[in-house]
């Protein structure tokens, strides 16, 4: 049963008086416990499209259905409330908030919840335990490398426990070796804790991670090519 | 209060910003409270004001005297009950800088008339029975080291009094009861400066105990009855009204110390919001990482009206903790003479801090609508 | 410099939104400081312009002031008879005695009772000041119950129009024309004969004589004169001087007031435009690595920001000192101490108030922007340009 449901998804900018379409009637099902893997030349509209699953975005057109929600008609406040429970989002440069320790920021999203501070406390560092941080818990952005950074970036993603991740270039900016360490991680939460994840990249080593890969070009979908599991 | 950790490390962003929006904030606060602590020690003075007393001038002027033959017929009025006088003597104690009260008074009725003036029963004896003999207010005491028994000169500064020193022995350090006396004067006996005085038998004021307040101003007026045609017309108050006359006198100050307040309280908001725009700017794509995260438009903006409202509250208690430290009357050396004594009360320092309270708010409201507002795509986009 | 000039101003306009926060804040500051000053100032004017360089006023020798003074009848036409003292046409001494006394009248503003100076002057009063000008009516009629008013005291006290009685001094006057003197402090006086005034106050004799010389220059010969007289025992002072005395203990008062106010003010002011500056420089590390790349020295970078602080701040003076015009001329009243008398006057917003301001808004800016811009200075080039 699919998780992710795009129908006839399309997304316009209208920048001075032209109408800029950056995606355009896009379909895609996307089954629970896939690793999905979106790739594209820049400006293809991956990124776009996935800011429409993470909700922070609306499409022009179309409908965009996930569990048994269809985002794509909730207001601002119930998307929030929504991505909150059900989004973990991963960015290309980590967005850490630099004033808050590793162990601050995965505690980020909990403080939307009614957890009590024990429990807040039990989830993040089970977060940090499983992309391997707990030994960096107090320690501020600034002192971990890029690699550390992005896997706390992770833990924050994961903290809630939610229904999708969404990954934006996880390894862009990272070395081939933290890279790789990533994407492992990634894998793992797929494999081992059966997280739904979609990840826009344009690395072809980072796509053959995914289960699935889906090409997208000036806004349309080109091929499907399922990739063997690697 | 789960978001306090993090409104708290926001603030600790730029440590050096937020340290000179604090002190901004302090400064503004401190100026404030001093300027409203001078305000409410004229209030306080009317406030102590005895409802029933009331004070008698010359209508010319109050720098006029009166003969004492009008002592009788103020005590004949129906509705007086108590009578006594006073003269101010402006004497010159070793140097004309420094000013304090001096009042030529008849000790019994005087200090009948005013009970605020706290003396004990043997010093009180000892003032009366001693026609050299003075009281001094336990502020002026301490100003000037003065103990029971010593002997202070003074020079007399207005012609009547003759230019003979006067040497008056202590013989008493009053409390003041209420603002409605002060501590920082000193009273003698009024027949030392008229055996000394030409011309002679004048009184500067009268104060009139009345039977019944409500009826205060009416007598007031009965006694200027007596005296009006005669050669020395009177003008009667009751004490509140005369306290503000004075005030008057050195000029409109509401206006002037509310126009100032006004201006501080703009000058601090300037800096504040420029503080709180600046910090938000920087922070767009945090606050849009934040909105991805789950976070409500309404949630961050309380959050930047948090942090502003933490930075200006810091500001204001150390402002209002200082002016309390710093500014009185005393410590100022402006205490005695025209200006009443003045400190910064508890209420003045709450008020402080509300104030504070008010600029960390107001400055931080455009700042969190446009922190709230900001389109989460267009935010993370601006970076990579 | 040129590419200096026009990176900072561009730069400026780029962040409009906190360079016009800081000016604003500079502004305010600016406009306090004008405004309490003009107080000062108005009241300092007031008593000075009383003062003319060709008056001497004569008082009691030791007395700070006319109203602790005292000259004998007898001692005026010893004083008329000196050679100093200049003469009408016909032969009359410009020699005026005089005596100040205290009337109490109510103020139009609050209604509450002030202390008005009713001042009896002598019969050539108008000639030895020859600034006052008679606006309405005419002079009073020496030896008669007539009064003149000066105009601001018209303004500010009830009870002084023309032909308005005045009862003090168990008697009843009448007001008979209204002067003005250019702002002077007499125009917050009522004159009258002061032959009249003596008895109607208890007095004998006056307080002070006030003449006009016959050559100004010759007021030390005059001062020693007088001085070597036994039968005089007073002391001449020009009269812009004994003016320029009375006005300085409340003077004093105000300006330590204004001062205390604009310094503390300021203070938050500067910290505002740290804050701007400090901001500037970080937001363009990278474009001052590029410049220092290029050649530009440290000196030439410190002095682009501090222009570019100062600049800011002067343009938060004007606004500031536009703000603080709209009082010029306002009338208002103060106790003069001394007298013990309330002076009307005006608030005066003089261009050297304004330049003053200007100048003290440059120098907030200045203070404001050194640190940043010392700061600025010393980033090394290298980190500037990697800075993102």
């Amino acid at each position: 049963m699919a998780l992710i449901e795009l129908r006839d998804v399309s997304k316009t900018y209208r920048r001075d008086a032209e109408e800029i379409g950056v995606l355009d009637r896009v379909t895609i099902s996307v089954a629970e416990g896939e690793f999905l893997a979106l790739m594209g030349p820049s400006g293809s509209g991956k990124s776009t499209l996935l800011n429409l699953l993470a909700g922070i975005d609306q499409p022009t057109r179309g409908t965009i259905s996930i569990g048994d929600t269809e985002i794509s008609k909730l207001s601002e406040g119930g998307l929030a409330a929504w991505r909150a429970r059900h989004i973990g989002f991963i960015f290309q440069l980590y967005n850490l908030i630099p004033v808050l320790t590793a162990f601050e920021n995965v505690e980020l999203p909990l403080l939307l919840t009614n957890l009590t501070k024990k429990q807040r406390r039990d989830h993040v560092m089970t977060a940090l335990g499983i992309v391997g941080l707990t030994e960096r818990a107090s320690h501020y952005p600034r002192q971990l490398s890029g690699g550390q950074e992005q896997r706390v970036a992770i833990a924050r993603a994961i903290v809630t426990d939610p229904t999708l991740l969404l990954a934006d270039e996880p390894t862009g900016d990272l070395d081939a070796k933290s890279g790789a360490e990533v994407l492992t991680l990634l894998q793992r939460l797929n494999g081992e804790y059966k997280k739904t994840i979609v990840m826009v990249t344009h690395d072809p080593h980072a796509a053959e991670r995914a289960s699935r890969v889906l090409h997208l070009e000036k806004g349309s979908l080109s091929q499907q090519q399922p990739v063997a599991v690697g | 209060m789960k978001f306090v950790n993090l409104v708290l490390k926001s603030v600790r962003r730029n440590k050096r910003r937020t340290t000179l929006t604090v002190l901004s904030v302090a400064l503004a606060v401190f100026l404030f409270s001093a300027l409203r602590a001078v305000l409410d020690g004229f209030d306080a003075v009317s406030a102590a004001s005895s409802a029933t007393r009331v004070v008698t001038v010359r209508s010319t002027s109050m720098i006029f005297s009166m003969p004492t033959s009008h002592e009788q017929t103020i005590r004949s009025t129906p509705g007086v009950e108590d009578v006594t006088w006073a003269n101010w003597f402006g004497g010159i104690y070793k140097d004309p800088k420094n000013f304090f009260g001096q009042f030529a008074v008849d000790p019994v009725s005087y200090l009948r008339m005013y009970p605020e003036i706290l003396l004990s029963e043997e010093d009180k004896k000892a003032f009366i029975e001693d026609r050299t003999g003075c009281i001094v207010g336990d502020g002026l005491a301490k100003k000037y080291g003065f103990k029971l028994g010593d002997k202070i000169t003074i020079q007399p500064g207005i012609p009547v009094y003759g230019s003979q020193d006067y040497e008056f022995t202590i013989r008493g350090i009053y409390r003041a009861g209420s603002s409605a006396v002060d501590n920082q004067s000193m009273m003698f006996h009024w027949k030392y400066a008229d055996e000394r005085s030409t011309p002679k038998a004048q009184v500067g004021w009268y104060v009139t105990r009345v039977s019944d307040p409500d009826r205060a101003a009416k007598i007031a007026l009965a006694i200027d009855q007596q005296f009006s045609n005669s050669a020395y017309e009177t003008k009667t108050d009751t004490e509140q009204a005369f306290s503000a006359q004075f005030a008057s006198m050195l000029g409109n100050l509401n206006l002037l110390l509310g126009s100032v307040a006004l201006a501080v309280v703009l000058t601090t908001l300037f800096v504040a919001g420029n503080t709180m725009a600046m910090s938000v700017r920087e922070r767009t794509t945090e606050i849009a990482v934040m909105r991805t995260l789950g976070f409500r438009a309404a949630t961050i903006f309380s959050l930047v009206v948090g942090e502003g409202f933490i930075v200006a509250i810091g500001g204001g208690v150390i402002g209002a903790l200082l002016a309390r430290a710093i500014v009185n009357a005393e410590s100022l050396g402006l205490a005695g003479g025209f200006i009443p004594m003045f400190g910064v009360n508890n209420r003045n320092v709450l008020v402080g801090l509300g104030l504070s309270a008010f600029i960390g708010v107001a400055a931080s409201l455009i700042p969190a609508t446009m922190a709230s507002r900001l389109k989460i795509v267009d935010a993370l986009r601006r970076v990579a | 410099m040129g590419l200096i000039g026009s990176y900072n101003l561009r730069s400026m306009i780029v962040r409009k939104g906190t360079a016009a926060m800081t000016a604003g804040g500079i502004a305010m500051v600016v406009a306090v400081f004008v405004m309490t000053m003009a107080i000062a100032q108005g009241f300092r004017g007031a008593l000075v312009a009383s003062g003319s360089n060709d008056n001497a006023i004569l008082l009691r020798k030791g007395a700070t002031s006319e109203t602790v003074s005292g000259v004998l009848r007898s001692q005026l036409p010893l004083i008329e008879a000196m050679p100093h003292v200049a003469r009408t046409a016909d032969g009359q001494p410009l020699a005026s005695p005089e005596l100040v006394v205290i009337i109490s009248l109510p103020r139009k503003s609050d209604g509450n009772p002030a202390n008005v100076p009713v001042r009896g002057v002598g019969p050539r009063a108008y000639q030895v000041r020859n600034t006052l000008k008679m606006v309405e009516g005419r002079q009073f009629a020496p030896g008669s119950r007539e009064i003149n008013v000066g105009r601001q005291a018209v303004n500010r006290f009830g009870g002084l129009t023309m032909g308005s009685e005045l009862k003090f001094g168990a008697a009843t006057w009448t007001v008979v024309g209204i002067f003005t003197a250019d702002d002077a402090s007499f125009e917050s006086e009522v004159w009258g004969d002061v032959d009249l005034m003596q008895p109607a106050f208890q007095r004998n004799g006056y307080q002070s004589v006030t003449v006009k010389l016959a050559d100004p220059s010759a007021f030390e010969s005059f001062e020693s004169a007088v001085v070597a007289d036994p039968r005089l025992d007073l002391k001449p002072s020009r009269e812009r001087d004994y003016y320029e005395g009375q006005s300085s203990t409340t003077g004093t008062l105000i300006r330590i007031f204004a001062t205390f106010v604009t310094s503390i003010l300021s203070i938050g002011a500067v910290f505002g435009a740290m804050n701007t500056m400090y901001a500037a420089v970080a937001y363009r590390t990278r474009e001052i690595g590029t410049l220092r790349a290029l050649g530009f020295s440290r000196l030439r970078i410190i002095s682009a920001f501090l222009a570019e602080s100062v600049a800011l701040a002067l343009v938060g003076g004007v606004i500031g000192c536009i703000l603080a015009l709209p009082v010029n001329g306002l009338s208002t009243g103060a106790m003069n101490m001394t007298s013990f008398s309330e002076l009307a006057f005006k608030f005066r917003v003089t261009p050297g108030l304004l330049a003053g301001g200007m100048i003290f808004s440059a120098f907030m800016g200045a203070l404001g922007g050194l640190l940043p811009a010392l700061r600025a200075a010393r980033i090394p080039v290298a980190r500037a340009l990697r800075e993102i």
